[in-house]
């Protein structure tokens, strides 16, 4: 399954892009998309542990699954405030 | 100052395009206490002299996330109405990028509220500063 992941703030400009294309593994956990992601990007590979994803602008956990159609951001590095 | 949201009569979130511009101070009925606090754009970041701060946000969850966080904390402290007012774009040095004010009974719940409400907007809302320094060129925005 493909999906695309949102990247912002200091992420999306060590990526230099604001967008990531990901082949996603079955089962296709929220925890396959991060291994997924660092592999694709190894630039922020080292932000990861410290990072969530979003789906639907929900934040979610490890196992949850991830379905065609998903609005997938990759949240971390936040400085808010 | 722009884009004004009231989600409930009990909870603002507003979005400010640049600095935040002076506020009246919340009028809510009942309340004895309103605290404000005010986040400023220091003059320093990794000890290099600013010109300001660029924010972005992650929306519409940035919103929906400090609307949940407005209302857990009115709910675990009784407090009368929270506001909540961020920058998005430059903000320069000394100038205002953050505004939280907390209306209550008493001020024991305002004040107990404050800090949690900072913590946890500077943990989960998707809001990101990107420093931009005095001693580069290029335009701020």
């Amino acid at each position: 399954m493909k999906i695309d992941i949102l990247l912002f703030g200091p992420q999306a400009k060590l990526a230099q892009t604001n967008r990531v294309a990901i082949d996603l593994q079955t089962p296709p956990t929220v925890e396959n998309a991060l291994a997924a992601l660092s592999e694709a990007l190894p630039e922020i590979a080292q932000t990861l542990a410290a990072s969530r994803l979003a789906v639907n602008h929900e934040y979610a956990r490890n196992g949850d699954l991830l379905a065609e159609g998903d609005e997938v951001a990759l949240i971390g590095m936040v400085s808010g405030g | 100052m722009a884009e004004v949201t009231t989600l409930t009569n009990r909870v603002s979130i507003q979005w400010a395009q640049g600095p935040i511009e002076s506020l009246a101070p919340l009028s809510v009925e009942g309340a004895g206490a309103v605290l404000t606090f005010l986040g400023v754009v220091r003059p320093y970041e990794d000890d290099r002299l600013l010109k300001g701060l660029s924010y972005t946000s992650y929306n519409p969850m940035a919103e929906q996330q400090l609307y949940r966080l407005a209302k857990r904390t009115i709910d675990l402290h009784q407090l009368s109405h929270v506001r909540i007012v961020h920058s998005l774009g430059f903000v320069g040095v000394n100038e205002p990028s953050l505004r939280i004010d907390v209306a209550s009974k008493h001020r024991k719940e305002a004040l107990s509220a404050m800090d949690g409400i900072l913590n946890d907007l500077k943990r989960d809302v998707p809001i990101w500063k990107s420093p931009v320094y005095a001693d580069e060129s290029g335009d701020c925005q």
